[in-house]
């Protein structure tokens, strides 16, 4: 086991950080990662708000039959305006992302913590629990509670956010039994500060490396299983515009009428690429901090 | 021949169809006594005729003579007692023993002459022996060696996926069918139907997308039939239930309908605009009334009278239970908006929507082949029916159905009905805002096919008349 | 170790268990009664407790997981709800269907993989590391079903036209006399799965370049390709058998979304049409299955890990 190199001192994290954060943008791989995310998220978050100016119509209109070449993009299955579609798609999908993610690290940053932390029959617990829900595939686990619950939009983000909450939990705790054995989280014990404040205080603080490359990976599995679970029919249900259901919606006139279908899958892959690479460059930037790549 | 639909629950009983490919392969193992050709007018089958005593309580039904199943022995009306035995047995019920709960029995009065006593006078009893769940089969059936007399025999079959048949040669009709032999595929995909006739791999399929029917169109090796049928697919409004207990409500939720509208953006433009009325082809309908158009004021007015003067909101109940029916739903929702009407949408499965909640939703939608206005009535719009959708109880339209039922004279008949739906038109629950058409394509080299209104896929499933031109 | 191995098979089947317990629990939230569900419309008051009798609605929660649980291990799924047909009937060949598009992209993805990922360890730093670095990248972040669509417009509907986008066995027929149609859902899996092992083999191989025994090859005059075939390849296998382990039970998953763009005809699409109408019974039994498949293959990853490891071998760490 690969024991982490970390900062020895009591209050090397804000040099630390800033270390990290200037390897991090240094990469090219970083800068363009940015880019592309960036560029996806401005149009989810400006799209909305460009309509109907931009193109005519409102994202629920009609602007002729359905799969037909009229305005810029041409005509969904219902015959909207596919651009429009388009605009209004993807603010939903970031936000449930978003909060499924964030969801996610809550859960199992407190978790992986706690089992850290507090060792012996907590730590078992935690760990079981996380094994049993391990052995289900995310999208599985997902269906499976779409079947007993429906797809609503709670269930999609609760259910993204527990199925991720294992896999962060084991690197959090990883990370945190790296530090809770540092000299400088035992004197804090000596001087009885609450256990709360340790945490916060001297774990947390040094466990951001790994928590954000964690947070990195986990908002683009988020927004890849959303827009699956939409693809599959199973995630957000129209009339809503969402590039998943878009997909799912326009898929068969594929050959057609490609817009509809090329659109939302050229901004689910521009966004996950672009949170990809800025993931692999954090992990890149704090994996030199620490020795070797962690697993 | 592809098509879609059907699962592992397939079967060959001659009277439980359920999926389209059941009912193909039952309508060419089987016949019934009478069928409704592609004008959706009832003709003899098995048949020769069948006449009404003055008092519509007895039927006589005279049988063809030269009829053999497919194992060789004559039919006879010992048979068709059977037969009917079968459908109506208390313990174990057929597709079609809910229109036949007025049969008493089927008694033989020799071989080729059978009389259908019933405990109701009903005057278009035919119509209900036109179903296509009543095939005629031999005193000794047995689903497991399914025997008919249609114009294919079987061969093989594998539910949920395809079935073999070969042609018949003893079959009545002179030189049909014209087919050596006729293989019925499912799908459970569109995509898969339409590669799978692009590729020639099948000859023809049912059921297309009207929404890709022009592309299709396009390619020069196939064709497409395009059928008007008297299919509806309507909302459905419970008159029992707040707030379309208030008849105002219902006619301002029927006139914020834009039916061509409707009709370009959920069926691609192919099919007939809806009046509120079902039954189109019924030589009663009540063709005399307005069609009904979009009018927004006035639907607004109507909403204030009721008692919505800023409008209200509603929750639309709608499930995959058709091609089109959740795209209907959010077009609806989107028309509706514009008379201050708000549409919460609540999709649900097919399974859920047909499950216990099903009947009791007092919002939703529903599908309907085509049918004439008494069965049609039995089924959905009397206090009786089984799938009474909006529970509708009006004493003066019950009577002037009843009075109807056992009108002979067709005129005076048509007359009843006609009046009945005048009522439907007025206060009904049901928004019927168009009848979808039924597209199917073939290659080329296949001959034969014409356009049917029974809203069943390729002409009606009658694959006898069909014949395969020079191939290539 | 035989002991560390013996108490990981307990582990793995404990979680089976405790994986069967979730799935069952998660079912008896289901509103409505499965019987009611599989009689739909033809449902009469005597038919319904005749159906609930024999699926021994009645009998105590407790029972009823155990007779579940009983069935599932000699193979008798229940009933399903959307067709009234037994579980096992609908599902047989579409589980062979699956095995042979997973073994189809294991059987590619891995060799590509490997080779791919050793190339770009010994170009390190050079343009073909770089592309296959950044490459993998960018595909590890895509969802399935984006890889899939993108393929389906290049390959069968836009760009050349040459292959079918959705598989289409006529009944009765096996998948695997129609490959041309295996070729794009295999493919996308491929694309899926390969970049992980490439990036897991670069890494390794790049380590186990810079140790002190390929030097020592080295220095004693061994020819490079010598060096890297002798060597270098046999160590660096080892910790990528685990990644590609752990890529295959992804595989079990990540199929499903395959399976369903391509209409592909096996338990994956089975899994979506089953969700798509509430048919539960077909949803445990899938469910439960995927799960096996996972757990398994995590378990073999293990001991291969357990066996190749020389510092696992004493049993310390985790």
């Amino acid at each position: 086991m690969s024991v982490i190199d970390a900062p020895r001192l009591v209050e090397p994290e804000a040099k630390v950080r800033k270390g990290t954060f200037h390897r991090f943008i240094r990469q090219r791989q970083a800068k363009i990662g940015i880019a592309l995310t960036a560029a996806v998220v401005l149009l989810a978050l400006l799209g909305p708000l460009l309509l109907p100016w931009a193109t005519g119509y409102t994202s629920t209109e009609f602007a002729g039959r359905p799969f037909k070449p009229e305005g810029l993009l041409g005509t969904d299955n219902l015959g909207r305006d596919v651009l429009t579609r388009f605009l209004d798609g993807g603010l939903r999908l970031l936000l449930f992302a978003g909060l499924a993610t964030l969801l996610g690290m809550v859960i199992g940053g407190l978790c992986g913590m706690v089992a850290a932390y507090r060792g012996g029959w907590v730590d078992s617990a935690i760990m079981r629990t996380n094994d049993i829900l391990l052995a289900l595939p995310q999208l599985v686990f997902a269906l499976l509670a779409i079947t007993v619950l429906g797809p609503q939009p709670w269930v999609l983000v609760a259910v993204i956010g527990i199925t991720h909450a294992p896999r962060i939990a084991r690197v959090t705790r990883a990370a945190t039994l790296a530090v809770v054995t540092e000299d400088f989280i035992r004197a804090s014990e000596m001087y009885a500060v609450p256990k709360w404040k340790i945490v916060v205080q001297d774990v947390l603080p040094n466990i951001t490396g790994p928590l954000m490359v964690e947070l990195g990976l986990r908002m683009t599995y988020s927004i890849g299983a959303l827009a699956s679970l939409s693809f599959l029919g199973l995630g957000m249900q129209p009339p809503t515009a969402d590039w998943g259901l878009m997909i799912n919606e326009n898929r068969i006139a594929l050959a057609v009428q490609p817009w509809g279908v090329i659109l939302p899958v050229l901004a689910i892959a521009v966004l996950t690429v672009g949170t990809n690479l800025i993931t692999d460059s954090l992990a890149r930037a704090s994996a030199s901090l620490n020795v070797g790549e962690s697993k | 021949m592809g098509l879609s639909g059907g699962g592992a629950a397939d079967s060959l009983d001659a009277h439980s169809p359920v999926s389209t490919t059941d009912i193909a392969r039952v309508l060419n193992l089987y016949e019934g006594l009478l069928y409704r050709d592609e004008n959706y007018k009832l003709q003899p089958l098995l048949a020769t005729r069948a006449t009404p005593s003055p008092d519509a309580k007895v039927w006589t039904v005279d049988l063809r003579t030269d009829v053999k199943f497919h194992d060789g022995r004559r039919m006879t009306g010992r048979d068709v007692a059977a037969t009917f035995k079968r459908i109506t047995d208390p313990k174990s019920p057929k597709t079609g023993a809910s229109s036949l709960a007025i049969l008493d029995k089927v008694v033989v009065l020799d071989d080729f002459k059978v009389e259908f006593r019933l405990n109701t006078p009903t005057a278009t009893f035919d119509d209900s022996l036109g179903q296509y769940s009543l095939g005629i089969v031999p005193e000794d059936y047995d689903p497991a060696r399914p025997i008919g007399t249609g114009p294919f025999k079987y061969s093989s079959f594998s539910p949920g996926r395809s079935s073999l048949f070969v042609r018949n040669h003893k079959y009545w009709r002179n030189n049909e069918p014209y087919l050596d032999e006729l293989e019925i595929l499912n799908f459970n995909d569109n995509d898969a139907l339409i590669n799978a006739l692009l590729s020639t791999q099948v000859d023809a399929i049912g059921q297309i997308p009207l929404a890709l029917l022009e592309v299709i169109d396009a390619d020069p090796r196939i064709s497409i039939l395009n059928s008007e049928t008297g299919m509806w697919m309507p909302f459905s409004m419970r008159v029992d239930r707040p707030p379309f207990n208030d008849n105002r409500v219902r006619q301002a939720f029927r006139l914020v309908v834009d039916r061509e509208q409707m009709i370009e953006q959920v069926l691609s433009g192919n099919g007939r605009v809806g009046n509120d009325l079902y039954s189109p082809f019924d030589p009663g309908f009540a063709s005399h009334l307005p069609q009904r158009v979009q009018n927004i004021q006035k639907a607004k007015e109507l909403l204030a009278q009721a008692g919505y003067p800023n409008g209200l909101s509603v929750e639309l109940v709608t499930a995959p239970i058709q091609a089109g029916a959740v795209e209907a739903a959010q077009v609806f929702a989107e028309q509706a908006a514009a008379a201050g009407i708000k549409v919460k949408l609540r999709k649900v499965d097919t399974t859920t929507f047909f499950g216990d909640g099903y009947l009791t939703w007092d919002f939703a939608q529903s599908f309907w082949y085509s049918r004439n206005f008494l069965p049609q009535v039995n089924n959905s719009s009397l206090t009786t029916s089984p799938f009474n959708e909006t529970h509708w109880n009006h004493p003066e339209f019950a009577r002037l159905v009843a009075k109807a039922n056992v009108t002979v004279d067709a005129k005076e008949r048509n007359k009843l009905i006609s009046q009945a739906q005048e009522i439907e038109y007025n206060e009904g629950g049901y928004i019927i805002w168009g009848h979808p058409n039924q597209a199917d394509a073939y290659q080329q080299y296949v001959a034969g096919l014409v356009p049917s209104r029974t809203g069943l896929a390729l002409s009606g499933f009658e694959f006898r008349r069909v014949w395969l031109g020079e191939t290539k | 170790m035989t002991q560390l191995i013996l108490r990981r098979l307990a582990t793995s089947v404990l979680i089976l268990l405790a994986v069967s317990l979730l799935v069952f629990i998660a079912t008896l939230l289901l509103p409505g009664d499965p019987a009611q569900a599989i009689l739909g419309q033809q449902a009469t008051p005597e038919r319904l407790a005749a159906l609930r009798e024999q699926m021994h609605l009645n009998d105590p929660v407790w029972q009823r997981y155990l007779s579940w649980l009983g069935g599932l291990a000699v193979g008798n799924f229940g009933m399903s709800a959307a067709s009234g047909g037994a579980v096992t009937a609908l599902l047989g060949e579409r589980i062979g269907a699956s095995l042979v598009l997973l073994l189809a992209a294991a059987v590619i993805s891995i060799p590509l993989g490997l080779l791919l990922g050793s190339y770009s360890a010994l170009r390190k730093g050079r343009a073909g590391d770089h592309i296959t670095t950044g490459a993998s990248l960018v595909l590890a972040a895509l969802p399935e079903f984006v890889i899939g669509i993108s393929l389906i417009t290049v390959f069968s509907t836009t760009i050349f036209p040459i292959l079918p986008s959705v598989t289409m066995a006529p009944p009765g027929e096996a998948v695997w006399n129609y490959p041309s149609q295996l070729v794009l859902p295999t493919f996308t899996l491929v694309l899926m799965v390969t970049p992980y092992i490439a990036r897991m083999m670069r890494a390794t191989m790049l380590e186990v370049l810079d140790s002190g025994y390929v030097e020592m090859a080295r220095l004693k005059g061994v020819p490079e390709g010598q060096v890297i075939l002798r060597h270098a390849l046999p160590h660096a296998l080892s910790p990528v058998a685990q990644v590609i382990a752990i890529q295959l039970a992804w595989m079990a998953g990540g199929v499903v979304v395959v399976e369903f763009l391509f209409r592909y005809p096996g338990i994956g699409q089975a899994l979506v049409d089953a969700v798509a109408n509430r048919d539960v019974q077909v949803v445990q039994t899938l469910s439960i299955l995927i799960a096996a498949v996972y757990i398994v293959v995590n378990l073999l990853a293990d001991v291969v890990g357990i066996l190749t490891n020389p510092k696992l071998r004493t049993g310390g760490a985790r």
